[in-house]
């Protein structure tokens, strides 16, 4: 399917060694095409806007505009382009805030080959996106703060069909698509959706996105 | 008398307290003489005095004896001329008296008066010499024109004696008074010399007393200056310190980790490729290497300075270091800093940090504590509440001081702010740390903003 119409890669990194690296992993992957690159975050989100491409592959520091302010901007205003963070902080507090940023993935770069193939892929398709290392610290930080706190899961309080939904809408499906699928009106499905948040203390589509990948739900 | 201003108040004191006693016992011993020589003058005019009056009443008697024994017959003479004998003598006995304490004004009219005295005696020695006859023929004669014009000479001049006699008491009082008025004027003198000894001695202990007033004046300002000037350096000192690490932090983060990345990024690009099997283990090593690399430069800019401090702010490091050390160490740490904002100032951001970084390092090494919590609070006064505590095994804080804890001290100073440690063996450690914060406004504007809106102090990272 790829095949037919390549996925369209805008490269931001102002370190011109690694974006050429990159760049050459990129192109010999069959259906990837790198349309732009950009050297800082102003020529990133310029040349988002001016080529729409389906996936913009941002490193967090870079001159004159953040990553992660980059990624807010152009989610904002390039409708059709999804970002994968590239980074080389694994903290929770950099995930966390390129999430809300409106980032769909989240990669590490002590493993760009393996991963970013997989990420581009799955992002272009609405799905989000995170290396292991991230799942894994992610989940390790939430087992550990739900038994510094013996906190009882609140996944438990969720019924199947509220599990099937939280894993849909964490992987990126609309409520229509997720109506859809399961067969249900999209009423139904944006009640069971108001009830998940409820349950889980959760306010946004990030914050659910992150709660899915701490629980092990999605990949 | 600045080398020796003891000396200088011994003298001082001491000659103005001589002077006093001097002019005291001056004064004392001046009213003694003064009183002894007034009785003196005073017993001496009354002895002449009576001296002068017994020669007077001599010469009186005398004479009435000379005419009772020249109107009496004959037979009553010897008895007569034995009386005017001892008046004789006895007016010699008084002369000599008066002429031992006689005054050099009145020696010429004492001279007379004796000359005139002896003669007197001659004259009357010769009556008692005649015959009968003689002083039947002579005695009316001699009485009138002899007798009396020397007696009443004799008494003018004894007169004109006593006169002088009174002019030497006169003089006596006279010299009394001109005595007294030195003494008036020796202790009008003393007292003023006294006075000008004791307002000279006064101004210059005055002078004295206000320069080294000054001087310990100057002394404390230079000391306090001092401090201050040591305490600036030592707060340039630490600010530079953290300005290295950030920036140490920067460069190892952005730029070696960034080339590791490009390294290993190569290594598995041509690890892709067709390779004679030769070449392949040294492309596994290299990405190896560029791995261990790029996770030693991340760990070490970490270390020197955790990005989140600079990207997010305060609350978000705090919660990066509480996971790693439970990562490292499995001790539990919970932060809670709710209502606490990124727009804290650079400096009290830094501060709060190192001093929860040193506070949890301790508390991993030699608590033995599970639990530790951190907690940030925003006083209304203008405070920020700094508290960490552990359940750990204590120590005894007034005893125990280590360096880290005198680093971490010196840090809250700096910013003025209080900081104390409160720990017992086996009672665990509580460290508390207030910290004032100007601008109350900004950062309780900035608290109802939310913690959300902290990433915006990293866009200048790279520049």
């Amino acid at each position: 399917m790829e095949c037919m119409t390549p996925i369209r890669i805008l490269l931001a990194d102002d370190h011109n060694l690694l974006r050429d690296g990159l760049r050459l992993l990129l192109e010999r992957q069959p259906g990837f095409a790198v349309v732009a690159e950009a050297g800082d975050g102003r020529e990133a989100l310029r040349l988002a806007e001016q080529h729409r491409p389906d996936v913009a592959v941002m490193d967090i520091a870079m001159p004159l505009l953040n990553g992660i302010d980059a990624t807010k901007r152009i989610a904002d205003t390039c409708a059709p382009t999804s970002v994968i963070i590239l980074s080389m902080h694994h903290d929770e507090s950099y995930i966390v805030r390129a999430l809300n940023a409106g980032a769909r993935g989240y990669l590490l770069k002590d493993s760009l080959k393996a991963d970013l193939i997989g990420a581009v892929k799955a992002v272009s398709q609405g799905h989000s996106y995170f290396s292991p290392q991230i799942r894994a610290l992610l989940q390790e930080d939430y087992f550990r703060e739900m038994s510094d706190k013996h906190k009882t899961d609140s996944f438990e309080l969720l019924t199947a069909r509220e599990r099937e939904i939280l894993q849909l809408a964490a992987e990126g499906k609309s409520n229509k698509d997720v109506a859809q699928l399961l067969n249900l009106s999209q009423y139904t499905v944006e009640t069971h959706r108001a009830h998940i948040l409820q349950k889980l203390n959760l306010h946004t589509v990030p914050e659910l996105i992150l709660y899915a990948v701490r629980k092990g739900i999605i990949h | 008398m600045r080398r020796h201003p003891w000396l200088a108040l011994t003298a001082g004191f001491g000659g103005l307290l001589l002077l006093m006693a001097a002019a005291q016992l001056g004064a004392l011993f001046m009213i003694d003489n003064l009183r002894d020589s007034g009785t003196q003058v005073q017993r001496r005019f009354l002895e002449r005095s009576r001296t002068l009056e017994q020669i007077r009443s001599s010469i009186y008697l005398s004479g009435t004896v000379a005419r009772d024994s020249l109107l009496a017959p004959a037979a009553s003479a010897s008895s007569q001329l034995a009386e005017v004998n001892r008046l004789h003598q006895q007016t010699d006995e008084a002369l000599d008296k008066y002429q031992k304490s006689i005054e050099p004004e009145e020696s010429a009219a004492f001279a007379n008066l004796r000359s005139e005295i002896e003669a007197y005696w001659r004259v009357l020695d010769r009556t008692f010499a005649w015959s009968d006859a003689e002083r039947m023929e002579y005695r009316y004669q001699f009485f009138y024109s002899e007798l009396i014009p020397r007696r009443t000479t004799m008494l003018q001049i004894a007169d004109r004696v006593g006169q002088l006699n009174e002019q030497a008491l006169l003089r006596g009082d006279q010299q009394f008074s001109g005595r007294f008025e030195q003494l008036r004027l020796g202790l009008i003198g003393m007292t003023v010399l006294t006075l000008i000894g004791g307002l000279t001695l006064a101004v210059n202990t005055s002078v004295l007393i206000l320069r080294l007033q000054n001087e310990v004046h100057t002394r404390l300002n230079e000391n306090i200056e001092a401090k201050t000037s040591l305490r600036e350096l030592s707060a340039k000192l630490v600010r530079a310190h953290e300005e290295e690490r950030r920036a140490l932090s920067r460069e190892l983060h952005d730029e070696a980790g960034q080339s590791f990345s490009a390294i290993l990024l190569e290594a598995e690009n041509l690890l892709d490729e067709p390779h004679r099997d030769s070449v392949r283990p040294h492309l596994e090593s290299i990405r190896g290497m560029a791995e261990r690399g790029l996770a030693a430069a991340r760990n070490l800019a970490l270390l020197l300075r955790p990005s989140m401090l600079d990207d997010f702010g305060l609350v978000p490091a705090l919660n990066w270091q509480a996971r790693e050390l439970a990562k490292r160490t499995g001790l539990r740490v919970q932060v809670s800093a709710a209502e606490l904002s990124a727009s804290l100032p650079e400096e009290h951001k830094t501060c709060i940090y190192r001093v929860v970084q040193e506070a949890l390092n301790n508390v991993a090494k030699h608590a033995q504590a599970s639990t530790a919590q951190v907690t940030l609070t925003l006083r209304n006064e203008g405070f920020i509440d700094l508290t960490v505590q552990d359940d750990g095994s204590g120590f005894d804080s007034a005893r125990v001081r280590g360096l880290g804890l005198l680093g971490m001290e010196e840090r809250v100073h700096h910013l003025g702010g209080e900081f104390v440690v409160d720990s017992q063996p086996g009672l665990g450690t509580r460290l508390k740390v207030n910290l004032p914060y100007a601008d109350l406004a900004a950062a309780a504007a900035a608290a109802t903003n939310g913690v959300h809106d902290t990433n915006t102090d990293f866009a200048g990272r790279r520049s």
